[in-house]
């Protein structure tokens, strides 16, 4: 079976032999590019910088030799410009304040503070104020909040809808080349086509906007779920119209060179509950996400994508219900979500990606032989009948320890037969 | 009166802020907590009763918060609505004629830039009756040991969101506790435990804001 097979059959619920990996594919399953350099130096590959695909949480590039090494079955297409609006490309040296040189894009553009915090600017842009910080002896960064006064009788939809906009040929033409290239690695696919993500709060504040309107402060976000709720339905309808009539174009573009498609990081968990309740879950979010999974179920073979950190077991069947396919990072150290249980209840039903092995405790702060049971536990609960795709849950942080990413990826070797 | 005490802790428990808020729905159009506020002083209502009032609608919002009966934007409203009756009681704070059960100083430790749970958390605390400083974002130790030698007595909370800052708490911890070894200090976070508290050499940690009003009164005692 090769890779790809590997993880169509797991996604489709079906036995595969072994269990599938993904590192690196998206911004939600990736490693600190601290990790990705570390792991080079560690297996003894060439001695190059690596390259930072993902600048907002500063993840590495894994690239064909490190993958084969880890052994990673899933391939990603990142949207086609990064959360700071400017594409990967032109790429030149970077110091990272706590870590290697690494390689940045021409337009990472950065100054210092005068508390030494690392400021970068969207698209590149230095003549408009910051939209990124990066603390002192940080590891990636945060929105600015750039929140204009809010007058309640001028707020205006289209200022909340400015990232949203009909896909260009140019746009196009860079997914139909990904999805070639990433066809041919002979892994699975999983594309980030951008434009689907209904109020991921990593992009309320429109870090890759120079002067972003509307509102784009975080509380007064959450504000709004709750007291604005029209406001949020009239920008998660226009949104979804829009992003659908995009994929009626990316899809002939791609075809069936994509298996899954990458549609939302909003977390609806936090660790012991959730940010809104079931019911606001399906009055203000779900009629969009099904309109945006009952065309791609229609019109595709893609599965659909779903990440929520958080306790969110009491909104699984409503995802389920809303059409998603796969589940993501399957934060088992939240509330409610116990990996046996999860398997149990929803397994036939949806597919765990994540979940593997837990970063807020064992893999930073525990010992290389505690990694190892908990990937073989995790692997031994949630593989049986597939439906699982081994990934930590959520992205390796620049402060783990690589030893126990190392323990990590040989307890999957040896699950798999392959130590 | 005690009509008026009432009523105030509704508005503080549903997160009405004044008439001209439209949330919630079903309080439309009526008084809110900066007209009942207002109205109650007027009426000669003692400040402390008002406080009372703030206190019971913020205890019990933090407790359905606690058992997920509600979520974090209403309980923003609820903070909301309390920090319109905080501006009216002002005055009485800096008089003294009010007094509050002690002082907590609150901020994310330094590198993080979290502020919402931090935020929740000084925000029920001080409609607990708490006078609450909250240094914010990226606090540096030093900039603690500041505060609480400035304010002695005070009783401390730290807040970190990430695995790679949490680690951040345990300095904090340590020079306030070998400056100031009386004062009490509590940490929170996602990735925070009771264990990783006691590791640390913290006096205690809660999951949620509700469970640190109770710590910080137990310890208060």
């Amino acid at each position: 079976m090769t890779s790809r097979e590997m993880v169509r059959s797991s996604l489709a619920h079906q036995e595969t032999g072994r269990v599938p990996v993904d590192f690196g594919s998206t911004s939600v399953t990736g490693m600190h590019v601290a990790i990705v350099a570390a792991l080079r130096e560690h297996y003894g590959l060439e001695k190059r910088p690596v390259k930072v695909h993902e600048p907002y949480q500063m993840l590495g590039l894994l690239e064909e030799d490190l993958q084969k090494v880890i052994g990673i079955d899933v391939e990603g297409i990142s949207p086609y410009e990064t959360l700071f609006g400017f594409r990967n490309e032109d790429w030149k040296q970077w110091k990272l304040p706590n870590g290697p040189e690494v390689l940045v894009p021409g337009d990472f553009r950065t100054i210092k503070d005068a508390n030494d915090n690392t400021l970068i600017f969207p698209a590149g842009d230095t003549s408009v104020p910051p939209s990124g910080r990066m603390p002192k002896n940080g590891y990636f960064f945060d929105s600015i909040i750039r929140q204009e006064p809010i007058d309640e009788h001028r707020l205006n939809v289209e200022d909340n809808l400015e990232e949203f906009g009909p896909v260009t040929d140019q746009v196009i033409e860079y997914f139909r080349l990904e999805a070639l290239r990433a066809k041919a690695t002979g892994r699975g696919v999983i594309a980030n086509f951008g434009g689907t993500a209904l109020g991921d709060i990593a992009l309320v504040p429109a870090s890759f906007l120079k002067h972003p309107r509307g509102i784009r402060d975080i509380e007064e976000w959450y504000l709004s779920t709750l007291t604005r709720q029209d406001y949020i339905h009239q920008i998660f309808d226009r949104q979804s119209l829009i992003a659908v009539e995009n994929l009626k174009k990316i899809r002939p573009a791609v075809g069936n060179a994509v298996d899954v498609v990458f549609i939302c990081g909003t977390d609806f968990g936090t660790q012991t509950s959730q940010f809104c309740s079931v019911d606001t879950f399906r009055s203000l979010y779900m009629p969009y996400y099904k309109r945006l999974n009952d065309w791609i179920h229609a019109n595709t073979s893609w599965k659909t994508f779903k990440h929520s950190c958080g306790a969110v077991e009491p909104l699984i069947e409503s995802l389920i219900e809303a059409g998603f396919d796969i589940l993501n990072p399957v934060q088992c150290s939240a509330a409610g979500m116990d990996p046996v249980s999860l398997k149990k209840t929803y397994g036939e039903r949806i597919v765990f990606w994540g979940g593997g092995v837990d970063t807020q405790k064992t893999l930073p702060f525990g010992k290389p032989a505690e990694v190892r049971e908990e990937v073989l536990r995790r692997c031994e609960i949630f593989s049986g009948n597939g439906g699982f795709i081994f990934n930590t849950i959520h992205n390796i942080q620049g402060n783990t320890p690589v030893e126990n990413v190392i323990a990590m990826i040989e307890a999957l070797k040896e699950f798999n037969g392959q130590a | 009166m005690e009509k008026l005490i009432e009523q105030l802790s509704i508005c503080i428990e549903s997160g009405k802020i004044n008439r001209n808020s439209g949330y919630p729905p079903q309080l439309k159009g009526q008084d809110g907590a900066d007209e009942i506020a207002r109205q109650a002083l007027e009426s000669g209502i003692k400040p402390s009763g008002i406080l009372e009032g703030c206190m019971a609608g913020m205890q019990r919002i933090g407790e359905r918060f606690g058992r997920n009966e509600v979520f974090v934007p209403e309980l923003l409203m609820a903070a909301k609505a309390m920090n319109t009756v905080m501006e009216h009681l002002k005055p009485y704070f800096q008089t003294g004629e009010v007094k509050r059960r002690g002082v907590f100083v609150v901020g994310t430790v330094a590198g993080d830039l979290h502020d919402i749970g931090k935020k929740l958390v000084a925000m029920v605390v001080e409609g607990n009756g708490w006078e609450v400083i909250d240094l914010g974002v990226d606090v540096s130790t030093e900039k603690f040991m500041e505060t609480v030698g400035q304010k002695p007595g005070c009783a401390v909370g730290l807040s970190a969101l990430l695995t790679t800052t949490m680690v951040n708490m345990e300095k904090t911890v340590k020079f306030i506790r070998d400056k100031y070894p009386q004062t009490k200090i509590l940490v929170g976070g996602a990735p925070v435990t009771l264990n990783y508290a006691n590791q640390i050499g913290a006096d205690g940690y809660a999951p949620d804001p509700q469970g640190a009003v109770h710590l910080l009164d137990r310890l208060a005692s």
